[in-house]
């Protein structure tokens, strides 16, 4: 054998294990997963049932109200909702970060690392000391039940760090640079739009993954700011299959899987630009 | 067709009270009219839900379901509507050990809802849904724990004989919770199998606690809301739940356990004896889910030290809010709710009716069905409920004050404290919670 | 020059981030500041007029079960993160050998990121349940041991299970940050290193770890941002329980604040917990700064 085909086994070996290891630390997870096709009989078991010897989409139809079984959970409003909310906040934070980021990048101005400090901290204030006063004031504003008043609250969770990777990555980008589209005439937007950020783009997505995944998953403030079926994200929804003496785990698992495929399939497509737009994001700027 | 038998029974008995039966069968004309209301949400309670179309179509009114959640989210979304002034809805759902938190933002119902109706209603629920003197709530289905036990377990003869002869009596189904102890101990085979189980944290076993101590001759408080379960009974109450957990009778996880985790153990087969609500009963029963459909016996709840039965109880029940815009909307909503027929809904799934005909009437269609399970349930819970059903005080910091009681009784289960000092240091909380409210 | 002339400009571009900030942050501090200076009760809204000073804070000061869930936070958050840091690490330069196939990989070691954590918590009340739990099942089956473990309920087990729980759903954060951190190295030191006869060990302390440490920073700092979301999990799996052995901060205000209706009390140790965040956050940042500045970029 050639050292080439050595090397060759070596990698492919590293690679099968590195897979197993990787599925193993996922265990937990696609227990809930697998769970979520078996119906609760076999689930909770005792003893055990390990090979699943049922598995079955009832728990699904059950959720979309196809079963007699069991009252349908407004699925479909929540994951509309949830996607409508995670969408657009991350959008407005990376719009606000951007904006912040490249301010921070360019510029120099008084009370600058004050401000990016400061800006830092608010995101360390715990929910649960916000969640009271926030709902205080939504509820004058009208912004309790409404998704606006969910995104609001998730750009300001989100922009914080946002402004952070984009800050580092716009300062990668050499001033020249635009300056020299500036001297040919270019404004400053046509500067920024045609030369820095399309630079900045996998910053600016690694951010927007972050972002998206914080919004789709936060369940502590959302839990208190929606009440119906007009706001209500799918983790809010989770609670639907507790009552006051029962939990339906089987029930449960079937919306988990629903929550975590989009958010799979999200991060699977932005995965290319994820590592590099955190490496010069986050740390060489 | 299945016209209400209540209503025609009634007629004819009070034939002057017109305006109570026409408030009943007809439930008024409120076209346009929108009634915003907040629900209690779970499997158990949708199929009553089921059925507010009847009403909107009776009445031309249209529900608006604002929220709809599990009664702790509920609980505290009120909390957050008092405390934001947005009491903007009508109708909420309630609960007995709840309502006295809620200060007066709900309506007296006395006069709102006719005399003649709250006749149908079981005086204990009416009188247990009074809060100084207000009626803040119309009761929708009550409950109340029985023990249910694996039946086989106690016809088997060798079981029989090695009861006899390590304790010295009669192997049968409880009468005493010193029985259940000793039947639990029996029956023990850890990790494999568990003597009983309880709920072991939140209110949930502050209420076990509270009913045991109750029937160990304990109370809670003197009658001038003096803490006085650090008493003699207070300490056997505790030593009962620690010998089970020491003895490894119970599941070892209990302390982080409740109703769903003690409901689930029973009808995984896993437990002999098991304390538990009515709601639970059609599960045991029902091969799809339990392990233990077919072999279940079912006692009234057994009596403790001092004589009397366990019977912690509360109804769950719907309000009325003071800023509520059309309380005769209201008023003939949560009547229609709480109706013969409805809770006819309610009862065929094992919920436990607040309306004395309802009682009967559920009874003899199990038994005309052939269900002889449901029908020896609800007499078994006929029985506990005018007998022996109390509340938890219906005080506003009940809540507060369980939440200082549960942990102390965990760390003496578990041996972190003794059990006398565990609850000297919750009595002594309980006082500051006390006079700060303004009882003491 | 003329960047400079825009005075205005890099306030105008700011004010967005700062609006949102003030609107959602700053006002409701303010105003939770104000009520932990009233005995303020949600369900007694006129209890917020009156004022009592400072009382909520000296009651603070000997109410025991606050300094212990303050002292176990503190634990909660020193072993977590540093375990999150450590399996981080290992999986990044596990990943970063992988040549090909590696953004599967790396989807694959991101997959706890995609659960909520109110569904870990419920994930692992499953599997650490005593009785019908698959982690005790699994354990019986193997004959690892004849016994139920109570997982959630003895002493140091239910502190290790919500701390197991919170690194399964945050080492994912650590190690994508840390393989960032790997992919940007030059690889220049480490050929050099190799030809100098440094042995791996060598090559990886003195090279590749100062390295990577702003990266661990930036990491911890991301985390210590959002690490209250460890309530969730929290308050499923044990909500602080049996006995308040795993009673963190933020399960006590939550129980404080509003099932027992004391938001002042409450506020008065959101105050508390808020600036043990801030103190923990602003650590890692200086660090990082320093790092930053070690590494040559303008900070």
């Amino acid at each position: 054998m050639t050292s080439l085909h050595k090397r060759q086994v070596k990698a492919v070996l590293t690679w099968i294990a590195t897979f197993i290891l990787m599925i193993v630390m996922c265990v937990p997870g696609l227990w809930v997963v697998l769970s979520g096709f078996r119906p609760n009989r076999e689930i909770l078991a005792k003893p055990p049932v390990w090979i699943p010897e049922d598995l079955t989409l009832d728990n699904f139809a059950a959720i979309f109200g196809l079963s007699d079984a069991q009252v349908a959970i407004p699925v479909i409003d929540y994951f509309a909702n949830s996607m409508i909310i995670a969408v657009t906040s991350t959008a407005i934070a990376l719009l606000v970060g951007m904006s912040g980021g490249y301010a921070f990048a360019r510029f120099r101005f008084g009370g600058k690392n004050a401000l990016f400090l400061g800006l830092m901290l608010s995101r360390a204030v715990p929910g649960i000391a916000l969640s009271l006063p926030v709902f205080i004031i939504w509820s004058h504003l009208g912004l309790i039940d409404a998704p606006m008043g969910l995104i609001i609250v998730y750009v300001a969770l989100n922009v914080p760090f946002t402004i952070w990777l984009i800050d580092g990555f716009f300062r990668q980008i050499p001033k020249e640079l635009s300056e020299a589209a500036q001297v040919d005439g270019c404004t400053r937007w046509q500067a920024f739009w045609k030369i820095e950020f399309p630079l900045a783009r996998s910053g600016i997505a690694s951010a927007g993954v972050f972002a998206f995944l914080t919004s789709w998953n936060e369940y502590a403030l959302a839990s208190q700011l929606t009440r119906s079926t007009d706001s209500k994200t799918l983790p809010v929804g989770l609670m639907d299959f507790t009552a006051q003496f029962t939990i339906d785990w089987a029930g449960m698992c079937a919306m988990a899987v629903i929550i975590i495929i989009p958010a799979l399939i999200l991060t699977f497509l932005v995965q290319k630009h994820l590592i590099a737009g955190l490496t010069f994001g986050g740390v060489k700027g | 067709m299945r016209k209400s038998f209540a209503f025609l029974a009634s007629a004819a008995i009070l034939p002057l009270m017109l305006t109570g039966i026409a408030n009943a069968t007809d439930y008024g004309k409120f076209d346009g009219y929108t009634l915003r209301v907040k629900l209690i949400g779970g499997a158990q309670y949708e199929p009553l839900y089921a059925e507010i179309a009847k009403w909107e179509t009776a009445t031309g009114a249209k529900v608006e379901i604002l929220s709809r959640k599990n009664h702790f989210e509920l609980d505290r979304e009120i909390k957050q509507d008092i405390a934001a002034g947005t009491l903007d809805w009508c109708v909420g759902s309630n609960h007995t050990s709840f309502a006295p938190q809620y200060g007066t933002i709900y309506r007296d119902l006395n006069g709102v809802i006719p005399a003649e109706t709250l006749a149908g209603f079981d005086a204990l629920a009416i009188k247990n849904s009074t809060v100084d003197g207000r009626l803040v709530q119309l009761p929708r289905h009550s409950d109340i724990s029985n023990l249910f036990y694996k039946k086989s377990l106690f016809e088997d003869q060798a079981n029989k004989d090695g009861f006899k002869s390590e304790f010295g009596y009669e192997l049968a189904p409880p009468e005493t919770w010193d029985q259940v102890k000793d039947q639990a101990m029996f029956f023990a085979d850890a990790p494999n199998f568990y003597g009983t189980q309880y709920v072991g944290k939140d209110e949930a076993i502050t209420g076990r606690f509270y009913e045991m101590l109750v029937a160990n001759g304990g109370a809670l408080f003197d009658e001038d809301w003096n803490p006085t379960f650090n008493s003699e009974a207070g300490v056997m109450t505790v030593q009962w739940f620690k010998d089970l957990y020491d003895a490894k009778a119970v599941p070892a996880g209990v302390l982080n356990y409740l109703w769903d985790d003690t409901g689930l153990g029973f009808a995984s087969g896993t437990v002999a004896l098991n304390l538990d609500w009515a709601g639970w009963a059609s599960f045991f029963n029902d091969p799809a889910n339990s392990k233990v459909a077919g072999d279940i016996g079912l006692v009234r709840a057994p009596k403790g030290a001092g004589g009397k039965r366990t019977g912690w109880s509360g109804s769950h029940s719907f309000s009325i809010t003071e800023t509520c815009d059309n309380v005769d909307a209201a008023a003939s909503f949560v009547t229609f709710l709480t109706d013969h027929d409805q809770q006819m809904v309610e009862a065929r799934k094992g919920l436990l009716p607040t309306r004395t005909q309802v009682w009967t009437d559920a009874k003899k269609e199990f038994a005309d069905a052939g269900n002889d399970f449901l029908v020896t349930v609800f007499d078994t819970y006929k029985v506990s409920m005018s007998e022996d059903a109390f509340t938890p005080p219906l005080i506003e910091p009940w809540i507060e004050v369980s939440n200082e009681i549960w942990p102390r009784l965990q760390a003496a289960i578990l041996g972190e404290m003794e059990i006398k000092a565990a609850l000297d240091e919750a009595a002594e909380a309980t006082r500051t919670i006390m006079e700060d409210a303004g009882y003491l | 020059m003329r960047w400079r002339a825009e005075k205005h400009t890099p306030y105008l571009l700011l004010s967005p981030a700062i609006l949102t900030i003030l609107f959602v942050v700053a006002v409701p501090l303010v105003f939770s500041l104000y009520t932990s200076l009233t005995p303020y009760r949600l369900t007694k809204p006129d209890s917020i007029n009156q004022f009592i000073g400072l009382r909520n804070y000296e009651r603070l000061l000997d109410d025991t079960k606050f300094w212990w869930a303050f002292g176990r936070t503190i634990l909660f958050l020193t072993i977590a993160l540093n375990l999150e840091f450590l399996l981080g690490l290992g999986i990044a330069l596990l990943i970063n050998r992988i040549t090909w196939g590696q953004r599967t990989l790396r989807t694959i070691m991101m997959f706890p990121m995609m659960f909520s954590p109110i569904l870990v918590g419920f994930q692992f009340k499953f599997i650490f349940n005593d009785n019908i739990g698959i982690l005790n099942n699994a354990l019986q089956s193997l004959g690892l041991t004849d016994g139920a473990i109570p997982w959630l309920v003895e002493r140091d087990l239910a502190m290790f299970s919500i701390i197991f729980a919170e690194v399964w759903m945050s080492t994912s954060v650590f190690a994508i940050l840390l393989l960032a951190g790997l992919f940007a190295m030059p690889k220049d030191p480490l050929e050099a290193a190799k030809v100098d006869g440094c042995t791996p060990w060598q090559v990886f302390r003195h090279i590749t770890l100062p390295f990577i440490m702003p990266f661990a920073y930036i990491a911890m700092t991301i985390r210590s941002l959002d690490v209250a979301r460890a309530y969730d999990i929290v308050d499923v799996m044990t909500g602080g329980g049996p006995a308040g052995r795993t009673e963190l901060l933020w399960t006590l205000i939550a129980r404080v604040g509003y099932d027992n209706a004391k938001m002042g009390q409450a506020n008065a140790m959101a105050y508390v917990s808020t600036i043990l965040s801030i103190l923990f956050t602003w650590y890692f940042f200086t660090k990082l700064v320093a790092a930053r500045r070690y590494m040559g970029g303008a900070a």
